[in-house]
């Protein structure tokens, strides 16, 4: 009997959590862990981990961002509770789904540069620099509409030097480390299978 | 880090600051600093210092050194990381990928939010509640004061206060504009960009603005060179008559931030 009252006050829980986590409740979606931990009490995390392995079934995942970038699987409660939880996608979607999604496939492509150029050079670039390189394939006044788009959605910071910074969303919906590999050819084959699905 | 000939010791530590600063700001190597070699600088030129300012001098570039030496251990971290890769590199790979296998590169990294927007049925009901409450607009219209009743005098001083009136009339920024013009041309011209250039872009499109109007009203003729591509302003001696001028012609400038960027960069 006490074990079923448990089982119910998890399930309420994490039904709580994912209203909370889907529904954007601030001008930036997703929530701090404190605010979690408010809503659904100090086992949260566990809430979450929950959540996220039933939404695997549906490709989605509960993604944590910390304040800070380092690399540790054992994170403080302090942490936890600072770092910003999201509902993403779980697996990559396909080259023509990104398309379909709304973005236009030159908008893709710019924020491809601009992220992969920004993380090559160790996490900031001058909007000069930037902008010449996109210039070369694109014309000027879109390059500034771009940049300025991939500013105002949070994928991009810039600072009063004019210096460009991975914004939350970038750091939230992009894998990096994978962007860099991709560029740099060590998934080749991953990339023409997807390129094939594509053009098929 | 020899010291050039000349140079004094307060303009080498002027130097360093800014070297510091370039490589903070820009994302250059910070190991392009040699901070042994200007820590030794510092301690010799430090027994010489004996004004408050130039032992500031000697804090400030002390500061900036350890910016950097701070720069250097995140550099360090950085390059042991997985991340770490020549940014010449993926700039060559990049300007090689076509736009389609860059949406392929896409797909693989971003996992984008989800996330959705909805109504509760607390804010429904408020937003009925509201409705309900909320006055007619002729109603709301009625309780407004008349217009007529809030009419009073403001002063010349209130408008120039509130920013709607400029101290100065049209004419005489113009005329002021037009003796600077006069004094920075010694060699009869000067290049446009030279004069209408100013600290930030705002106050340079409005000396843009201003100095159309100098020309419009015959302060001051234009000269373009097609060769060089260079726009000249030349200023008049004395305010041609209108009949005097010749035959009024429109020229197109653009004043836009990439030129007044590469200008500001350009500044010593």
């Amino acid at each position: 009997m006490t074990e079923d009252v448990d089982v119910a006050a998890i399930e309420k829980k994490v039904r709580r959590a994912a209203k909370i986590l889907f529904y954007k409740r601030h001008r930036q979606p997703g929530v701090k862990g404190w605010e979690l931990q408010k809503a659904v009490g100090r086992d949260y995390m566990r809430v979450v981990e929950l959540l996220s392995q039933r939404l695997a079934g549906l490709d989605l995942q509960v993604r944590r961002i910390y304040e800070t970038e380092e690399n540790t699987q054992e994170r403080s409660e302090e942490e936890n509770e600072r770092a910003r939880f999201y509902i993403t996608l779980k697996e990559p979607l396909s080259a023509s789904d990104v398309v379909l999604s709304g973005w236009r496939i030159d908008d893709v492509a710019a924020l491809v540069v601009t992220v992969a150029l920004i993380i090559s050079r160790e996490g900031k670039a001058p909007r000069r620099e930037v902008e010449s390189i996109l210039r070369e394939k694109f014309p000027g006044w879109k390059t500034e509409f771009n940049l300025n788009r991939f500013i105002r959605t949070g994928y991009l910071v810039e600072d009063e030097n004019d210096v460009l910074y991975l914004d939350w969303r970038s750091r939230a919906e992009i894998d990096e480390e994978l962007l860099v590999k991709l560029i740099l050819g060590e998934e080749t084959k991953m990339l023409e299978e997807n390129l094939q699905s594509t053009t098929r | 880090m020899s010291r050039a000939r000349g140079e004094t010791e307060r303009d080498r530590l002027f130097r360093i600051i800014g070297l510091c600063i370039a490589v903070e700001s820009r994302g250059l190597n910070p190991f392009e600093v040699e901070v042994q070699q200007i820590l030794g600088t510092l301690r010799e030129y430090l027994p010489e210092w004996k004004a408050l300012e130039d032992l500031m001098l000697d804090a400030q570039t002390l500061n900036q050194i350890a910016t950097v030496v701070s720069l250097q251990g995140e550099w360090l971290k950085r390059r042991s990381t997985s991340l770490f890769v020549d940014p010449l590199l993926v700039e060559l790979k990049l300007r090689m990928l076509s736009s389609p296998r860059l949406v392929a590169v896409f797909a693989q990294v971003w996992r984008p939010i989800v996330e959705m927007e909805g109504l509760s049925r607390r804010r429904v009901h408020e937003a009925v509640d509201y409705w309900n409450n909320l006055a007619s607009l002729e109603e709301r219209r009625l309780k407004l004061p008349n217009a007529t009743n809030s009419l009073g005098i403001v002063t010349e001083e209130e408008l120039i206060k509130r920013k709607l009136l400029s101290e100065k009339t049209f004419a005489e920024v113009l005329d002021s504009l037009w003796f600077e013009l006069k004094e920075r041309t010694s060699e009869g011209r000067i290049r446009y960009w030279s004069f209408i250039y100013a600290e930030t872009y705002e106050e340079t499109v409005k000396r843009a603005y201003l100095v159309s109007f100098l020309i419009t009203y015959g302060y001051a003729t234009i000269q373009i060179n097609p060769l060089e591509e260079e726009v000249y302003l030349v200023p008049n001696k004395d305010l041609l008559e209108p009949s005097s001028r010749r035959q009024a012609i429109s020229i197109p400038i653009a004043v836009d931030r990439e030129t007044w960027r590469k200008m500001r960069d350009e500044k010593p």
